[in-house]
């Protein structure tokens, strides 16, 4: 398994490799980074322009400044991914990418763990409730909402809970929150009172986030409790006399719960991708937020250096994927 | 038939569903009652009295959230990444400044909190003028203001080759280069700033006010504390990063920050050592940053902000806040405003005739109608390039031109004297389709819709149009990829050197290559001018030949709009300063209820 293991992540190099060049191409052709310093009044002398071009390596050619970006050789210092560097940004010298990336995944890990712990218990519960209870009036509500949830759009969703507790605050005087991670003066709290306040603003951008990730994880639990009620191990069970529950929990659930195991961890990567629309709803400052602002300022070396992060999560869930799979199953052996 | 015949029950209950329907029908077409759909108690009388509307007695204590719609990247707004309007917005309050304009875009307020007397000019060749400073006049240590804030706040905006700061990064020079030198009395109490031979500012008032460069002084104290001698360019250049990267926790205004970030927030406290006349009353006042537009109004019910000042006029965000209760809004002309302008480097637009039928056939009012009629039925149409219509400089170059005013067979005319032919629905010159031509802007609503009835009046005289939106409008116009182009400027009541910034020949700003020596010697002129009045003269005369040039044809002052809390008085809109709404915040305060 380590030699599959790292055949895995050495075939990994050349894929984020390519995704590299092909995003820098993307970046860099979209838009003129020094777009909005051009446009501000008074508008800046062209020494000015020029000196921030210099700054950002943007008077030299695109795959010179790709092979800075990913070498450092030729710089001021300030760049080259082998080097630990991920250059400089539009928002100035002071910027660190490497630094504001790093925050950033802290408060995406939060909304993400969460949110998730959340879709896979729930998932794993209505997955199961509904193979049991096939074709029951429970089964069809849990796959209407399982459905819903997949059918609309992750910024409807916030829009919609947004619009949702904004109206239980008024009615009910729930205290859910609408922006940010935090409330904006919290220096007079105590422990208790900072504990509600995150949690108030916790509640729902993650219902937001959990209910696109449930969606998935229900149907596939369901799926695969199905598929596994059916089998003749199961079937054994039930003819020696094993009570149902006994049955469904001890013998049927493992089973099932493998595909599912898999393909949360593939959902983790995902997850952190999706934050992006949720925290731009909820204006929650984590990576989705940097990603988005990172385009839209044109700023190529902070666009990067999220695409690097990206990357490795997306390739280190697979790859968890798999292990998992070989882990838990014990019918596969990876040479 | 009998016309008397009674309606018999089968006949009668559809007859009464038509008139049902019909009913209906007619009070969904009608309008609002102009009283419910315009504006609210609050601002009401802003468009009449726009320095003292929603005024009040205010209550001592409480906290307001003021949203800021994007986020600034810098605490220095002296820097490229620090010089947005967001900076200065959020940093307001903070540093001191010589003054602004009134919210009637006319009257310019000197700070009276900071002088003793009104700025006077003492020479005009060279150029030199004075402030004298109230002794009261304070940072927030109790150190006093003085002549050394003016120099080191003028030596931060020089570029490097003027030898006062080796390592300042200012994202505009010309207004500190021009500054021969800052000298103050010995009490540093009275300030003289003289202006380099040759050099003259008609608009001197406005140095180091509200919407220069910086927002106002800098404190040189602050540098000397953290080490650094002002006097070494060197040491200044590391005080210019200094201030880039840390939070401003000193102040020479009514508020200090005392806890942010510009991710987030920053939450300010009065200022204890506050000098001014009009003391803060609220406790806390915090500046918070929502770039998503579908949030402002979720967060406004939920009484998470309590107002704001946004530059962008979305009809969603608009209906979504005249539906809450509690909330005053208004809307208004803003400070900047719609053109149209013609890259000339294109070879059919060398033709000036050709220019003007195209302006001549463009309805400004239609556009203007159909993008914000309905929520602003007073949008004001712009007949000058540079002044807005509330200006005493104003002159309407424009209306007796045509230009503007949809005329299609005014268009036709024109082009028919000058040698075209409308070929069937295609116009030709010398049996030659003229056009087609690329009529390009940013993807919003308002300048999409504007394109397309664009498209469609010059369908008329027989050119097509093919309309290109871009993300990138500062590259697309450095680039000059377009042949017709809609965007917006920024109008100030400062005014001086706008007119050779946009139609100078060469010029950075002069996007589509315009040239006409007349114009060149006018604007040249303009900028040696002594005072505004002869500077606003020289202006309107070259407007007059740019008008006839038909190079950029005004539409109309993109609305803005303002949003606030009724538990608050004296909060109101400023257009006249990039600050907008935040102007006078420590005037604000907690309605007496």
């Amino acid at each position: 398994m380590v030699v599959y293991a790292a055949r895995r992540l050495l075939a990994a190099i050349p894929v984020l490799l390519a995704a590299s060049v092909f995003c820098f191409v993307l970046i860099d052709i979209s838009g003129d980074p020094l777009a909005d310093l051009r446009f501000l009044e008074p508008p800046p002398e062209p020494e000015v322009i020029a000196a921030e071009e210099a700054r950002l390596y943007l008077d030299r050619s695109m795959p010179e400044r790709y092979l800075l970006w990913m070498t450092g050789i030729g710089g001021n210092g300030d760049i080259g991914l082998l080097q630990g560097r991920f250059g400089p940004s539009v928002r100035g010298p002071g910027f660190d990418i490497a630094d504001e990336i790093a925050a950033r995944f802290l408060v995406t890990l939060r909304l993400v763990v969460i949110a998730l712990l959340l879709a896979i218990g729930l998932a794993v519960i209505s997955g199961v409730i509904s193979a049991v209870r096939q074709y029951s009036a429970v089964d069809y509500t849990l796959t209407f909402v399982g459905f819903l949830a997949l059918a609309m759009p992750a910024f409807w969703i916030g829009a919609l809970i947004k619009e949702g507790g904004v109206w239980s605050n008024q009615q009910f005087g729930t205290g859910f929150a609408t922006i940010g991670a935090a409330s904006a003066d919290t220096r007079e709290y105590d422990a208790w009172q900072l504990f509600t306040d995150t949690a108030a603003h916790l509640i729902l951008p993650t219902l937001a986030l959990m209910l696109t990730a449930y969606a998935a994880l229900s149907r596939y639990q369901r799926a695969s409790m199905l598929e596994v009620l059916n089998s003749d191990y199961v079937r054994l069970a039930r003819a020696k006399g094993l009570r149902n529950r006994i049955v469904v929990r001890r013998h049927a659930l493992r089973t099932a719960l493998i595909p599912l195991a898999t393909v949360s961890a593939l959902l983790v990567a995902g997850t952190i991708d999706g934050a992006i629309l949720i925290e731009r709803v909820f204006q929650w400052r984590g990576l989705g937020d940097f990603f988005l602002d990172s385009v839209s300022r044109n700023d190529s070396y902070s666009v990067m250096g999220w695409l690097m992060l990206s990357g490795i999560i997306v390739i280190a869930a697979n790859l968890v994927a798999d292990l998992l799979y070989a882990v838990l199953d014990p019918r596969i052996r990876y040479g | 038939m009998n016309p008397r015949r009674r309606l018999t029950r089968p006949t009668r209950w559809p007859v009464v569903a038509v008139a049902l329907a019909a009913a209906l029908a007619f009070s969904a077409c009608a309008g609002d009652d102009p009283g419910d759909a315009v504006g609210q108690p609050g601002f009401d009388d802003c468009a009449e009295n726009p320095n003292t509307c929603n005024s009040g007695e205010r209550d001592d204590g409480g906290s307001i959230t003021w949203l800021v719609v994007s986020k600034p990247t810098g605490w220095n707004a002296y820097s490229p990444e620090g010089g947005s309007v967001y900076t200065l917005q959020m940093l307001h309050g903070i540093y001191p400044h010589t003054g602004m304009f009134a919210p009637d875009r006319e009257t310019y307020l000197f700070n009276m909190d900071l002088f003793a007397a009104e700025p006077e000019l003492l020479s005009e060749d060279p150029q030199s003028w004075q402030y004298v400073l109230r002794d009261e006049a304070v940072w927030d240590d109790g150190t006093p203001i003085s002549a050394d804030d003016f120099v080191v706040s003028w030596k931060l905006g020089t570029s490097p080759e003027q030898g006062h700061c080796d390592g300042c990064r200012s994202r505009a020079t010309a207004p500190y280069d021009r500054v021969e030198s800052i000298e103050g009395s010995a009490d540093g109490k009275t300030v003289t700033v003289t202006m380099k031979e040759g050099e003259y500012d008609p608009e001197w008032f406005g140095f180091l006010n509200v919407d220069s460069i910086a927002g106002g002084l800098m404190p040189a104290h602050v540098a000397e504390q953290n080490g650094f001698d002002v006097d070494d360019p060197v040491q200044l250049g590391g005080y210019f990063e200094w201030l880039q990267a840390n939070m401003p926790t000193f102040s020479g205004g009514p508020y200090r920050i005392v806890e942010g970030d510009f991710e987030n927030q920053v939450i300010k406290e009065p200022n204890e050592n506050w000098y001014g006349e009009i003391d803060p009353t609220l406790e806390t006042y915090i500046i918070r940053v929502i770039d998503d537009q579908g949030a402002w109004v979720p967060a406004l019910a939920n009484d998470e902000i309590h107002g704001g000042a946004p530059i962008q006029l979305n009809e969603d965000v608009v209906s979504g806040i005249r539906e809450l209760p509690n909330v005053y809004s208004h809307i208004h002309p803003g400070p900047s405003w719609e053109h149209i302008d013609f890259n000339i480097d294109v070879p059919a637009f060398q033709d000036v005739e050709l220019r003007r039928a195209i302006f001549t056939a463009i309805d400004v009012d239609d556009i203007a109608s159909r993008n914000f009629g309905e929520m602003f039925p007073d949008y004001t149409l712009r007949t000058n390039h540079v002044f807005s219509a509330d200006s005493p400089y104003h002159v309407d170059h424009v209306t007796e031109t045509g230009q503007g005013s949809g005329d299609t067979e005014a268009a036709l005319a024109i082009l028919e004297n000058a040698g075209y032919e409308l070929d069937g629905t295609t116009l030709t010159l010398d049996g030659e389709q003229v056009g087609p031509f690329r009529l390009r802007a940013t993807a919003d609503q308002a300048r999409v819709t504007s394109m397309e009835l664009i498209q469609s009046y010059l369908a008329e005289v027989g050119i097509e149009i093919i309309i290109e939106t871009t993300d990138d409008l500062g590259g697309m116009l450095g680039e000059q990829d377009y042949d017709i182009a809609q965007f917006g400027w920024s109008g100030s009541p400062l005014f001086v050197g706008t007119a050779a910034q946009q139609w100078m020949t060469g010029s950075g700003s002069n996007f589509g290559n315009y040239s006409n020596p007349e114009v060149d010697r006018l604007v040249t002129q303009e900028l040696t001018a002594t005072t505004q009045d002869e500077a606003a003269e020289i202006a309107n005369q070259a407007m007059e030949v740019l008008v006839q040039d038909a190079y950029v044809l005004p539409m109309y002052d993109s609305p803005v709009f303002i949003f606030a809390s009724d538990g608050y008085v004296n909060v109101r809109d400023n257009t006249g300063e990039s600050v907008r709404g935040v102007y006078n915040n420590h005037e604000w305060g907690t309605a007496v209820q």
